[in-house]
């Protein structure tokens, strides 16, 4: 069974997710707070740690930072009511494996957790929207050349994500193999965290984030 | 009161001492030779006297056992001194009511601070020791009138007006708390009675639930609170409606933003329209709207998972889907497309041509 550990600050949160994984998932520890997450992580040792994005002394990104290096078979999937893009595009850059938001059911909570322990990524519709703009066309000067671009292929697939289709249904839609909608979105994962800094920063600064 | 500082300062003893031991104390006091303490106060004799003065200040001060005979005669000595280097009477005259009101102020102690202010006789004393002052080192009268005006104003308004800046700073910070409240009040507080109220009918409290995160986290993340400004405001608004009116679940996702204008508050009306018949018709729970900008067209695609339909099986009168949502799309330049089947789900997709691009 795939062992998590729940990192959220809120503890009536925390029952319900709980309660909603208990049977799917073992939850391994739960934490509200980056310094009782950290030591937690390192001592339990989890497949998949549950993070939310804002922690009272600091952020999710503060849990991974603290932690990815030394356990790298730990992944970590960011679960969050932020509309802010720059949470959370942050805290994949970091190097969580994805992000959905608390709206989503418990059902595909579940699946999501399973996914991400496996090594796929996963995106929520808001997340892909987020990325698609971080990605956008036009949105780049001519000396940006060594960043890493979007395939039309990678492009179309996070449309499809941020249009509401699961990935089965995607793969439908596309005639691609899920495996293939998967690696897709891994391949975004990894050039949204290679992406240079000043691109995202520029962005965000467009959007008046920054 | 404030505490004059006292000099550890003592007469020396016989064994050194040549009239009142003054030098010799000076001396060891400060860790130098007692001879050049005597020559340092015979060179200032010889300036109008002050160094015998001084002498006789330090005589009376003795490790401050008469402070004020000392004060006296210091100030005395430094009024020969500065005679002797040539400032006429009259400045010496003012720079001495100067050095007193700075006295009074050391004495009695003066703040400018919220609340404190200047004991009055300092400003006085110290206004006419500059007016006295500049009047003698040859400063023109043009000056010294708006001067003084400007230095007592100062002097008797600068605490008032601190304190003024104090009240206005606070003041600020209420009204923002009042605003907060007022917000919290119209908003989290109205929901919570009425979640309370509604306890058990789930998918209303739900809605209203949603709708007052939607509405709070936009006042928090800040994008154009009230009226929408930009396009995907105005969507999230429509989403928001329809969420309230239906109890469905809208998932707004969107890449890139426009700010508002005719063609595209069209095109927020044939969204709006689109959610609603899936909202009454599709038996789904959750609508997601995807919200697209590219170079050169907005799209925004309004889908749901529910019973979909057949769209040669809808009645010719029933103008929904035709008019609100096709005819208003072409009205305003652009297409609508409608994708469904019975049993796989509705998908619209609304298409406008980027205007000025």
């Amino acid at each position: 069974m795939i062992r998590v550990v729940l990192v959220d600050d809120h503890e009536l949160f925390r029952a319900g997710v709980r309660g909603e994984l208990g049977a799917a998932v073992e939850i391994a520890g739960e934490a509200g707070s980056v310094a009782e997450a950290v030591p937690l992580i390192r001592e339990v040792d989890p497949d998949v740690v549950l993070l939310d994005v804002h922690l009272p002394d600091g952020g999710g990104e503060a849990v991974i930072a603290a932690v990815a290096q030394e356990r790298p078979g730990v992944k970590f999937l960011a679960l969050s009511v932020s509309d802010a893009a720059e949470d959370v595009i942050g805290v994949i850059r970091a190097g969580a494996r994805g992000y959905v938001t608390k709206t989503i059911s418990s059902d595909e909570l579940a699946d999501a957790v399973v996914r991400v322990a496996e090594g796929d990524a996963v995106f929520s519709p808001r997340l892909a929207g987020f990325v698609l703009d971080a990605f956008r066309e036009g949105a780049r000067v001519g000396d940006d050349a060594e960043l890493e671009n979007l395939t039309a292929r990678e492009r179309e697939v996070l449309q499809q994500i941020a249009r509401g289709y699961k990935y089965k249904e995607i793969a439908a839609r596309l005639h691609l193999s899920v495996k293939t909608v998967e690696a897709h979105v891994s391949s975004v994962l990894r050039k949204l965290q290679l992406s240079s800094r000043a691109e995202l920063t520029r962005w965000a600064h467009e959007r008046r984030l920054i | 009161m404030t505490q004059i500082p006292v000099l550890p300062f003592e007469r020396s003893g016989h064994d050194d001492r040549v009239i009142a031991g003054v030098c010799g104390g000076l001396a060891s006091t400060l860790g130098v030779d007692a001879t050049l303490v005597r020559l340092v106060f015979a060179l200032l004799s010889l300036a109008g006297g002050a160094g015998i003065l001084l002498y006789l200040a330090l005589w009376a001060y003795d490790g401050g056992r008469r402070t004020w005979p000392a004060a006296v005669l210091i100030a005395a000595a430094a009024g020969s001194l500065l005679l002797a280097l040539g400032l006429s009477s009259g400045a010496v005259f003012g720079v001495g009511l100067i050095v007193a009101g700075l006295g009074v102020i050391l004495v009695r102690g003066g703040s400018m601070r919220q609340g404190g202010s200047l004991p009055k006789l300092a400003i006085v004393l110290m206004l006419i020791g500059a007016v006295t002052l500049l009047g003698h080192v040859g400063a023109s009268n043009s000056f010294i009138g708006p001067g003084a005006v400007v230095g007592t104003l100062l002097l008797v308004l600068g605490p008032w007006i601190w304190q003024l800046w104090r009240e206005h700073l606070e003041r600020i910070r209420l009204e923002e708390r009042a605003e907060v409240a007022a917000r919290i009040h119209d908003s989290v507080l109205q929901t919570l009675a009425l979640v309370q109220r509604h306890a058990d009918d789930a998918t209303r409290v739900s809605a209203v639930a949603r709708r007052q995160e939607r509405e709070l986290r936009r006042w928090l993340y800040g994008s154009g609170f009230g009226d929408a400004v930009t396009l995907a405001d105005a969507l999230a608004e429509a989403a928001t409606e329809v969420e309230e009116l239906h109890g469905v679940r809208v998932e707004l996702a969107s890449a890139g933003d426009l700010p508002l204008d005719e063609s595209l508050e069209q095109l927020v009306l044939a969204a709006r329209e689109a959610m609603t018949n899936a909202a009454k018709f599709s038996t789904s729970e959750e609508i997601s709207i995807y919200l697209e900008t590219n170079g050169d067209h907005v799209a925004v695609f309004v889908r749901d998972r529910g019973i979909g339909f057949d769209r040669a099986a809808v009645p010719a009168d029933r103008r929904g889907v035709a008019e609100s949502i096709e005819g208003r799309m072409r009205r305003a330049g652009g297409t609508a497309a409608v994708t469904s089947a019975p049993g796989s789900g509705t998908e619209v997709e609304l298409t406008l041509p980027r205007a000025g691009q």
